[in-house]
């Protein structure tokens, strides 16, 4: 009897919890549902201010990508060669580095180690002036190299990686030394392939990054050839303030990227953020 | 990287008889990649901006006439630095607190299982995977003064985001949206840490929520949620996006935060000496949050 009542007010329980999460998951929601909304109505009723669509039309999914005045197929393909090279090659400086510091010995080590952790004290602001001025010099403003070689490494990524080749048994390495075999075979055919959850993370959290950012790809590219999405959805307003309807429809495309990895890596990208928050 | 490859090999005492060079060399050739970059895009651009500040430039950022630390004495007397400041600290302030506390509430509504947690979880969450642009342009139209949301919701004719009293806030609230996620992610994170044992005895002794929410919960969370706050902080100091797509510094300098006031120095007026010190004063203001977030991690370990 007294189990009964237990878990009836278990029930009781759980049925308000879902009750006061309600207004609030609807009020995170509300700016992607509201702007999912405003991309499929029918122009005339965003000027009517209505909230809910009366029929749906995807016709500015459909302008977004066919409209001669911008390029946006190009800017999601640039945005996927960048953010793709990236983070391969953050994958393969932070596991060489990563390698370095937990499996070998060598003089410096430390000091080494140090500096790259001092490298998560410098907020990017501290840096980006002169690198303007460094890709500028050497000619590199709208090119794929300005957009992918300086973020070929990170404190965090070799961090990360670090911290997973640290857990690794010490016989591990001493039965395939003995066997004769090389650091770059002992990384390439046992380390790499018992580290994937820690890559999954890392690459998962790098991708994610490079196609959210805004800043670097604002200030070193300003023709459509090599414009990123994030920079390009707001160009969508530029060109055209009023149609509302379009640049919504140019925000959710730009999300569902985003939004695949967070529904499908969810776990990699935790565990990325996880490290990555260390860093500030 | 050269010098230390040559002083490393001089040094490191021979394993084997005919220990070949390349051995000692494999660790450096492995860290090369990263510091090649590290060095590059990194160590260099971070002294050069050091260097920068002392000098006046062109309009193509070369260092042309030294100038001391006028660049710095120049900002401090300047009105228009003063207020870049005070807008800066009450936006990061706003958003340091609100995302906590969005996150601390999201987090203590999903403490337990039940039906639909995962999925209400899911969406608290959600904000860290989207793009601070992707983001501004959706609240845009939340914002948009005649057609937007807000407006049609309170029925009012509010312009949020080109009205010196309502720009900050609004700028705010995207970027508490924006940082709710890893708030919810971290003190979720914390709170599960939080002994079951701690709860069982209070209840015994017939604590209510609330008490058990502040003598137990709250005390055991506190270096989570001191973590969190100074993550939060050193995110507000960074935002960039928001100002930029949503009201660009102003209206008048209402907005003007100090990373935008740093991109309206370099890159709309080519003043790169004074737009370094900007952004030497930004890394020192980190760098102190920063120490303090270390000197409380030390302490904390003693208890």
């Amino acid at each position: 009897m007294k189990r009964l009542t237990m878990s009836k007010k278990r029930k009781l329980n759980n049925i308000a919890l879902v009750f006061m999460n309600l207004p609030i998951v609807l009020l995170i929601l509300t700016p992607l549902i509201y702007t999912l909304a405003i991309s499929v109505m029918p122009p005339s009723e965003i000027y009517k201010n209505t909230l809910i669509p009366s029929t749906v039309s995807f016709g500015n999914y459909v302008r977004a990508f066919t409209n001669p005045a911008y390029s946006f197929s190009k800017y999601i393909q640039n945005s996927f060669v960048v953010s793709i090279s990236v983070m391969l090659g953050q994958m393969f400086t932070c596991s060489l580095a990563a390698f370095s510091f937990s499996f070998l010995e060598f003089k410096g080590k430390n000091i080494l180690f140090l500096l790259v952790l001092s490298t998560m004290m410098v907020p990017g602001e501290a840096t980006i002036i002169a690198n303007y001025l460094s890709i500028s010099r050497w000619g590199w403003r709208n090119s794929y190299q300005a957009l992918i070689v300086p973020y070929l490494t990170s404190a965090m990524g070799i961090f990360l990686l670090r911290q997973h080749y640290l857990a690794f048994p010490k016989e591990l390495r001493e039965a395939s030394r003995i066997d004769g075999c090389s650091n770059l075979r002992f990384l390439n055919s046992i380390v790499l392939p018992l580290s994937k959850p820690a890559l999954g993370a890392l690459g998962a959290y790098v991708f994610l990054n490079t196609w959210n950012q805004y800043m670097w790809p604002l200030l070193v590219t300003d023709s459509d050839a090599y414009r990123t999405v994030q920079v390009g959805i707001s160009m969508l307003y530029d060109i055209d303030a009023e149609a509302l309807g379009l640049m919504m429809a140019g925000v959710i495309i730009v999300i569902v990227p985003s939004l695949s990895i967070f529904v499908f890596m969810q776990k990699q990208l935790i565990n990325g953020l996880m490290a990555g928050a260390v860093k500030g | 990287m050269q010098k230390q490859v040559s002083t490393a090999s001089k040094s490191v005492p021979h394993t084997s008889p005919g220990g070949r060079l390349y051995d000692k060399l494999e660790p450096y050739l492995f860290l090369l990649p990263a510091f090649s970059v590290f060095s590059v895009f990194l160590f260099y651009p971070f002294l050069r901006t050091i260097y920068l500040s002392f000098f006046l430039t062109d309009k193509f950022g070369n260092a042309k006439v030294f100038w001391g630390v006028r660049n710095y004495t120049d900002l401090f007397a300047s009105s228009s630095f003063w207020a870049s400041i005070s807008v800066t600290f009450q936006f990061v302030l706003i958003v340091a607190f609100g995302s906590l506390i969005v996150g601390m509430i999201t987090s203590l509504l999903t403490a337990r299982e039940y039906p639909g947690s995962t999925i209400i979880s899911a969406s608290y969450a959600m904000p860290v995977a989207i793009a601070s642009a992707a983001a501004s342009m959706a609240f845009r139209m939340v914002f948009h003064p005649t057609n937007g949301l807000l407006n049609i919701i309170f029925g009012t004719q509010i312009n949020w985001l080109g009205s010196p009293e309502w720009a900050l806030f609004s700028v705010s609230v995207v970027t508490i949206w924006l940082q709710s996620g890893i708030n919810f992610i971290f003190i979720s994170a914390g709170l599960r840490g939080v002994p079951d044992e701690l709860y069982e005895s209070a209840s015994i002794d017939g604590a209510g929520y609330f008490k058990k929410l502040f003598s137990i919960t709250i005390p055991s969370i506190s270096p989570t949620l001191f973590f969190q706050v100074i993550i939060n902080i050193i995110n507000a100091f960074q935002s960039f996006s928001q100002i930029r797509l949503l009201t660009q510094g102003g209206p008048g300098d209402a907005t003007n935060v100090i990373v935008y006031a740093i991109y309206r120095d370099a890159f709309f007026n080519f003043r790169f000496g004074t737009a370094a010190a900007r952004s030497i004063i930004l890394f020192l203001i980190i760098f102190i949050i920063t120490l303090i977030q270390f000197r409380f991690e030390k302490r904390s370990v003693h208890y």
